[in-house]
């Protein structure tokens, strides 16, 4: 007995390997949806999207890359729709390299769903070097810190950017997160000095790290990794779904929860079955 | 640039303004000399043949193709069509989320070794990890009777004793860095220039 036990918390983690792969593949091909709760923070960020009125004008800080991407492009997909829905212009940026090339093309095609115009209801700015230095510039002067967009058009003649200097001028700032340069800089930096309205939709590692800004009204919402994209998608399609002309909505994020659960479910068990045979060897060991 | 906070002055804003735009191009020079410091550390090892040569020559070969597809495609390269850009999305972007995903797979295994119910500290640690972990995702709100709770729980979990050890955390490291900045600034700190402890 006390052998097989042995041999149970030693054995060859190709089987841990194989389990975690059929964690992950069975839900794809047989998916079982469970119901869930909306969190508060994540509520907020809808709640607040949902009072600016039409013409307003956000700004998008896309700051993921592809590892990211599950995580945080579910959210920044449903976020587009929810503020080209609502009529709310758009202008994006990005500190991280990696972004342009995964956020413009999204960016064009959800714009495109809801008859946008580029450079009068949205536009993308291009990545900037510099982290908090960027930071600090594009707070203080968004058309010095891009003076060309994505398209190399001047920003400072784009009718978007009309009355658009500084973050402050902007009706709310989203930071959509993987980490540094990111959420807790923008905070570090320029959300309280310019008393930005700022919310963050970040990764699931990253969220426990920005819950202090949350509670301290830094942040007026946080959305955490999967879990926090899918009650977003949630609050939005259910209301701009399909049938009210939103097209390409497809809840992502939601899909991707069920192999969330699995995995979650197969690491708790791996763990307890580990505990389990460590105390019964540890027993039989001392008796 | 502290001093912005408490001087709200044109002027100063106007000085501070001038230094970012400073910092930003040494940040982009920071790029160049990175690139030079790549080739010069690992040409040599890939002339020489030393250990694992094969993957620094991959990594020249790749940096040498991306700068070159990246020229190339001009201001365009982003677009659908470009070398750029197909790169990006059917050689980095897999490679990217492959390595993120490999994660999965070995914090199963880690877990399944390293958290063991040992003494007190390690079974409130295992026992918080769990309730998170199983309250994070929706299987948790569907279990029978404590599955109302277990999102209380866990929210509490994240905004009391988490968001309390954070801000300490945050505290601790700013405290930290604020000492470190004043070394360095008085000459106290050289180990950054190669030099003894002071």
């Amino acid at each position: 007995m006390i052998r097989q036990l042995i041999r149970f918390q030693n054995m060859d983690r190709r089987w841990i390997f194989l389990g975690m792969a059929l964690a992950i593949v069975v839900p794809l091909l047989a998916p079982i949806n469970f119901p869930f709760k909306i969190d508060e923070r994540v509520e907020a960020i809808y709640e607040k999207i949902e009072s600016l009125e039409a013409g307003d004008t956000v700004f998008i800080s896309a700051d993921f890359d592809p590892a990211s991407r599950p995580e945080l492009e579910p959210f920044y997909r449903a976020n587009l729709h929810h503020f080209f829905a609502k009529d709310v212009k758009v202008v994006i940026g990005s500190l991280w390299p990696f972004a342009p090339p995964m956020v413009n093309p999204w960016l064009e095609e959800i714009a495109a769903d809801h008859g946008k115009v580029d450079g009068e209801d949205f536009v993308f700015l291009g990545f900037k070097d510099g982290k908090e230095l960027a930071i600090k510039l594009i707070a203080d002067d968004v058309v010095k810190a891009f003076p060309k967009d994505l398209k190399e058009r001047d920003t400072a003649t784009l009718p978007i950017m009309e009355g658009k200097r500084q973050l402050q001028d902007f009706a709310l700032m989203m930071s959509v997160s993987a980490g540094f340069p990111g959420t807790r800089e923008y905070v570090l930096q320029v959300q309280g000095q310019y008393n930005l309205d700022m919310a963050s939709a970040t990764t699931a590692v990253s969220a426990p790290d920005y819950v202090p800004y949350y509670k301290s009204n830094q942040l007026f919402g946080l959305s955490g990794g999967m879990p926090g994209s899918a009650q977003y998608e949630k609050l939005v399609y259910d209301k701009y779904g399909n049938d009210s002309g939103l097209i390409n909505a497809r809840p992502i994020a939601t899909q991707a929860l069920n192999v969330l659960n699995m995995g979650h479910l197969f690491i708790v068990l791996l763990i307890l079955m580990g505990n389990v045979a460590f105390f019964l060897t540890r027993n039989i060991e001392e008796a | 640039m502290v001093g912005e906070f408490f001087i709200p002055h044109h002027q100063y804003r106007a000085m501070t303004n001038e230094f970012l735009e400073w910092g930003l191009i040494l940040s982009a020079g920071a790029f160049l000399l990175g690139l030079v410091n790549l080739v010069q550390v690992n040409l040599p090892k890939v002339q020489r043949r030393d250990t694992d040569w094969q993957y620094k020559a991959i990594m020249l070969v790749a940096l040498v193709v991306t700068l070159v597809i990246g020229f190339a495609g001009g201001t365009a390269r982003q677009q659908p069509g470009y070398s750029y850009k197909w790169f990006f999305d059917y050689v980095f972007v897999p490679l990217n989320a492959t390595m993120f995903a490999l994660l999965a797979f070995y914090i199963a295994s880690a877990a399944f070794r390293a958290f063991r119910a040992r003494n007190l500290e390690a079974t409130v640690l295992l026992s918080a990890a769990i309730l998170v972990m199983i309250a994070r995702v929706p299987i948790g709100e569907s279990i029978p009777v404590v599955g109302d709770y277990l999102p209380q729980l866990m929210n509490w979990i994240m905004d009391v004793p988490n968001t309390a050890a954070r801000r300490a955390i945050f505290i601790g490291a700013a405290l930290g860095a604020i000492a470190t900045g004043l070394r360095v600034i008085l000459g106290l700190e050289r180990s950054h220039l190669g030099g003894g402890e002071s």
